[in-house]
């Protein structure tokens, strides 16, 4: 069973705009009307989940939920076809604006709120479930911001945990949590670089930098590092191996950045847990997530689409 | 049709040690009528609801009364729910649980849920772990 954890889910708000002004005085047009909207359950985990129902592969989804919002987020992959298993909170579940300008849909604007605050009792409550659900757990995901009032520290709780029992651990965030999560020796780690070019501190703008660092982080215990070099583009490191997997695809046909990363990650999932070879893992993530960033819906539903995707991704040992 | 197919697909559960404060939150906020109690391996082991949690907190005679006009004002629950609020709940849990399995017929939850009277059936797997459960509105938007 594949469990996908989400410390701080999201209601992913999306509006088309034709254009966004920002107001400096008071006689200016100050309404924006949105040519279109969609609202969808996010977070790493959450789209993950998502993709996989979709591609009809079973998994739990668990986190932390409150309020309406929470509702929101609950009731949405249920639609999907998604296991829950969420612990309510005493806040609310944030909502992910995203702004999206006609014709320029690939240079999206996102304003993200940091969460709720967690109470200690919600995190304890959580991390019993949890280790209930390792029991048949045989891949954990663990990915995404942690939310005001947890500890730093959780996800490195959370992967050794599910190392202990035997399953496997991707692990895909940034900043200060990833670095902390590193010694629990996640199977796969993504780096979320969107906030932060880095790893540990070091810059990934290069493909020499990204290689070094990837080796770093596999030397510590990983199996497999996964770091964007572009949009189209990322570097896979294994002990044994650097892959460079790349797609033709024009950054102007992509849509809706939105998840797509997510989906990436889950297109992997989905490949390595029928125990296909990581290359072939690689492709088939890329091709997923460049099949829903080059849609307006957020997450790909069509393998047909995938399958095409792939025709246009290269993988290449470097 | 099979129960699989029609149910929730949701695993929110609680174990018999959390207080009754815990999972009058819980039932609140996940806008549930009751919920299966697991042990540690998330099998299932009991099950309990509001009518439960009430029935705990209203004197001992209120099951030999027809009306609760005999109660004579609100606070008498309020104090007796506030003596037990920090109680663990495996006082009040039901351990003879119905369920019904993944590869059980619709026809047969719903039996249940009828013939019982209860709003809801906990859907176990073959090693009895909690997979789900199936509602009376699961059943009623798949005959639709």
């Amino acid at each position: 069973m594949i469990v996908t954890m989400t410390l701080n889910p999201a209601v992913d708000k999306m509006y088309w705009v034709e254009g966004l002004k920002v107001c400096d005085t008071t006689q200016e047009e100050f309404l924006t009307r949105a040519s279109r909207s969609t609202t969808a359950a996010g977070g790493k985990g959450v789209n993950i989940s998502v993709f996989l129902s979709r591609m009809g592969m079973e998994s739990v989804a668990m986190g932390l939920v409150g309020g309406h919002t929470g509702h929101v987020v609950v009731r949405d992959l249920r639609d999907e076809g998604v296991t829950t298993n969420f612990v309510w909170t005493h806040g609310e579940t944030r909502v992910n604006v995203t702004l999206l300008q006609e014709g320029r849909e690939h240079i999206p604007n996102l304003i993200n709120e940091s969460g709720q605050t967690i109470r200690p009792e919600e995190i304890d409550r959580l991390l019993r479930r949890y280790k209930r659900m390792l029991n048949r757990a045989s891949w954990v995901v663990l990915g995404g911001s942690i939310p005001p009032g947890v500890d730093i520290g959780v996800y490195g709780e959370m992967a050794r945990m599910a190392k202990d029992a035997g399953a496997k651990v991707i692990l895909s965030t940034g900043g200060e949590a990833l670095t902390h999560a590193l010694g629990a020796c996640p199977y796969i780690v993504k780096p979320d670089t969107r906030e932060h070019m880095t790893l540990e501190g070091k810059g990934l703008h290069t493909v020499e930098t990204i290689v070094e660092a990837g080796k770093h982080v596999i030397a510590c215990g990983a199996e497999i590092v996964i770091i964007s070099h572009d949009v189209t583009g990322d570097i896979a490191i294994t002990r044994d191996d650097v892959w460079e997997i790349k797609a033709s695809t024009p950054t102007t046909k992509l849509k809706n950045l939105v998840g797509a990363d997510d989906v990436f990650l889950g297109g992997i999932l989905y490949k390595l847990a029928q125990a296909a070879p990581v290359e072939d893992a690689l492709v088939f993530g890329l091709a997923a997530g460049l099949a829903s960033a080059e849609s307006d819906e957020k997450i790909c539903r069509d393998m047909d689409v995938i399958m095409d995707e792939m025709k246009d991704i290269t993988v290449e040992r470097l | 049709m099979k129960v699989r197919e029609i149910m929730t697909k949701d695993l929110t559960a609680v174990e018999k040690d959390i207080p009754v404060r815990e999972l009058i939150f819980i039932l609140n906020n996940a806008e549930m009528p009751n919920v299966p109690v697991v042990d540690e391996e998330g099998r299932l082991s009991g099950f309990i609801s509001e009518k439960d949690l009430i029935r705990a907190a209203l004197p001992g005679y209120f099951e030999m009364l027809h009306s609760t006009s005999f109660i004579p004002d609100m606070n008498q629950l309020a104090k007796k729910l506030a003596q037990i609020a920090d109680e663990p709940i495996e006082r009040f849990v039901r351990t003879t649980v119905l369920s019904v399995t993944l590869d059980d017929d619709d026809l047969q939850a719903a039996d249940l849920i009828i013939r019982k009277g209860v709003k809801n059936l906990p859907v176990v797997d073959e090693d009895g772990r909690l997979v789900g459960r199936v509602r009376r509105i699961d059943l009623l938007r798949h005959l639709l």
